[in-house]
């Protein structure tokens, strides 16, 4: 908001071939993105070198890792861009994602495909709920979402003693699903986030619906008097969003191979900061999903250099938060000088 | 709302002072009388209501009133402080740390460095979002995991202490736990009221709403954008602190791993409550007063009527988004009449 004021002060680039390099680069932000992406690959690897290389040759244990560490992350940040572009964000969606894996667990007996498909039903019902709350009703999205973490935590705080008392350990497919690998390479966990991430590329890029997300973010009233129903794409877009989670929720508890109610809630800040990281505008109108997919990426890497430098709690949240801090800085100097 | 009768001929001069009135202190109003029958309910609710439910309530709201007031100030200002809850816990785990064993003299002195040191961080914050103009919930967000750490750096186990005499200073018992509300109501009144003046009466403080409600307008009638910008942060850093002492005296040792976020979130939900508007530049501080310890006391009132405190949680929610919904349809049928 600020800048509107500064910006119309003049900035007169002193060094003209300096600026047309900056200008390059601003161009392509998210080249400098995976350029941040390869150093901080590079400085884990100067940290432990078994990162990257184990008995003298080059291995993808280290990168797997980091791997899993984005998919869940990179899952629930495909919400969140989804909803930032519209000018919402979902603060529930890690609850969402703890309650669909715990549907998911409880169902197990059923067979993995019931229960995968109430867990993915769980979280639609909640989305749409928060779609609702926004889209008909115009609750605020952050009250609306904060309200039904809320809910859903004492919903499931409750029924985890009652009616979902059962089973907490997931399908082994799930377990599968959220452990194994192709060819010991690839994490199967990360081909379901690549299929994923697909989808909601071509919904962002190619159909109306992705592009009526962007003229809600940009200009509401102006969207609404082209005739976009914008009530429609908000109860679609945060129940997308709930879907998302529930997705990102059912692969991390396989991962781990069963539930508790802290299952994901520590991924919700994360899962906002890939999306900002990745150069999506929290006021909406402005982002892309591959930006959010680096960003992702680098806080999946970041995690596995946190661990690495195995410094403590302490010290990893606050590098955690200056990291985050730093690059959001970084990218919004860039699109700035554009 | 008694604005909506139709102005007849005799009052024409005193019913738009009303309407203007009701308009402005409408909400404020309605929230104090909700508290007030909130609690004249509470009391029939419980076999004996006495100085010992009243200071429970005020002990425990002192908390949650600061960190509102807290997040009222950055809000009108137009931003976000999502790391108003790292303060608490970061300025809580610092006193717990410095303070233990020292005479009274000294914690007060200690007490002063560590609210100066708050403001000074917070408003360091302020200044980040300045000069970055990173949005403020993507800085706060990083502030929220610094500050967190840094808690966890001062104090790595939950322990440390006050004194009996500190203690007594937020909850009028040197144990905690008391029938003597009177020192927490001194101890919120007087920083409140301060804040409030300076708000509503100062220049400095009404740039805070100019600021909030038209950055441009406010550039242009000669407000200092950042420096406006960083006073509210630093505000707001001070007041987490207070919060900060008073949860260190209820609990009587400091613990760093109490999640911020939380914290955080339950501000934000007073503030709405308090009628305080997400988008700035709206709202009162005094309003957000009662709305937090509303907040704060449903639990008290749901236990009271034998409700399961997991279900507690699931209807604070639904009330919230309830209270969310008729402000916003109070809102629409106010500017459908202009």
């Amino acid at each position: 908001m600020t800048q509107q004021i500064t910006d119309s002060g003049s900035q007169v680039p002193d060094d003209p071939q300096k600026a047309s390099l900056g200008r390059r680069i601003a161009a392509r932000p998210q080249l400098v993105l995976i350029g941040v992406l390869v150093l901080l690959i590079g400085v884990t690897f100067l940290i432990q070198p078994t990162y990257l290389i184990r008995d003298g040759s080059f291995t993808f244990a280290g990168l797997r890792n980091s791997l899993l560490f984005a998919v869940p992350i990179g899952i629930l940040a495909a919400g969140q861009t989804t909803l930032m572009l519209t000018g919402g964000i979902d603060l529930s969606i890690a609850m969402i994602a703890t309650a669909s894996a715990y549907v998911t667990a409880n169902q197990s007996p059923q067979g993995a495909v019931v229960a995968i498909i109430l867990g993915i039903v769980v979280g639609l019902l909640a989305g749409t709920a928060n779609g609702v709350g926004v889209g008909v009703f115009r609750v605020n999205p952050l009250i609306m979402t904060l309200a039904m973490s809320g809910i859903l935590l004492g919903l499931f705080t409750q029924w985890a003693t009652t009616i979902f008392a059962g089973s907490t350990r997931m399908p082994d497919f799930v377990v599968t699903l959220g452990q194994g690998t192709l060819w010991d390479i690839i994490p199967y966990a990360a081909i379901v986030w690549a299929a994923v991430a697909a989808i909601i590329v071509l919904m962002l890029r190619r159909t109306g619906f992705g592009r009526n997300l962007y003229a809600l973010g940009d200009n509401l009233i102006a969207s609404r008097l082209a005739g976009i129903r914008s009530w429609q794409v908000l109860v679609a877009v945060y129940a997308l969003s709930g879907v998302l989670g529930a997705i990102a929720g059912i692969l991390m508890g396989g991962r781990i191979g069963a539930v508790d109610l802290q299952l994901a809630g520590f991924l919700l800040l994360p899962s906002v900061a890939a999306a900002v990281i990745g150069g999506t505008s929290i006021f909406g109108g402005v982002g892309t999903y591959t930006g959010t997919i680096i960003g992702a990426l680098i806080l999946g890497v970041l995690q596995s250099m946190l661990t690495f430098l195995n410094a403590g709690e302490a010290v990893q949240q606050v590098l955690y938060g200056s990291i985050v801090l730093g690059l959001s800085w970084v990218y919004a100097a860039m699109s700035r000088s554009q | 709302m008694t604005t909506t009768a139709p102005p007849t001929n005799e009052t024409t001069s005193t019913t738009p002072r009303m309407r203007r009135w009701v308009q402005r202190h409408g909400w404020t109003t309605g929230v104090w009388i909700t508290l007030f029958i909130l609690v004249v309910w509470y009391a029939t609710l419980i076999p004996k209501f006495g100085s010992f439910q009243v200071a429970n309530i005020i002990n425990g709201g002192t908390s949650w009133v600061f960190l509102a007031a807290a997040q009222a100030v950055v809000v009108i200002a137009g931003g976000i402080d999502l790391g108003v809850g790292g303060m608490l816990v970061l300025t809580s785990a610092a006193g717990a740390q410095y303070m233990e064993g020292q005479p009274f003299g000294v914690i007060i002195l200690i007490a002063i460095a560590i609210f100066l040191g708050a403001m000074i961080l917070n408003g360091l914050v302020g200044w980040v979002i300045s000069v970055s103009k990173v949005p403020d919930i993507v800085v706060t967000l990083g502030s929220l995991y610094i500050f967190q750490g840094l808690a966890l750096m001062i104090l790595p186990k939950v322990g440390g202490g006050s004194s009996g005499a500190f203690r007594w200073l937020f909850t009028g018992s040197e144990t905690g736990i008391s029938s003597n509300p009177w020192p927490a109501i001194v101890v919120i009144t007087i920083p409140i009221a301060i804040v409030a003046w300076w708000v509503g009466r100062t220049r400095s403080g009404l740039s805070i709403y100019a600021l909030g409600s038209d950055p441009n307008a406010a550039f242009l009638s000669g407000v200092d954008a950042r420096r406006t910008k960083i006073v509210s942060y630093a505000v707001a850093g001070g007041l987490s602190a207070i919060a900060g002492f008073s949860s260190l005296a209820i609990s009587g040792v400091g613990n760093a791993t109490t999640v911020g976020g939380n914290l955080t979130l339950n501000s934000v939900a007073a503030i709405v409550l308090g009628g305080v508007a997400l988008t700035g530049g709206i709202g009162s501080l005094i309003a957000a007063v009662p709305a937090a310890i509303i907040l704060f006391f449903f639990n008290p009132i749901l236990s009271a009527l034998g409700v399961n405190p997991n279900y507690a949680q699931v209807i604070q929610g639904v009330l919230i988004v309830l209270v969310m919904m008729v402000a916003g349809l109070l809102e629409w049928r106010r500017r459908r009449l202009k």
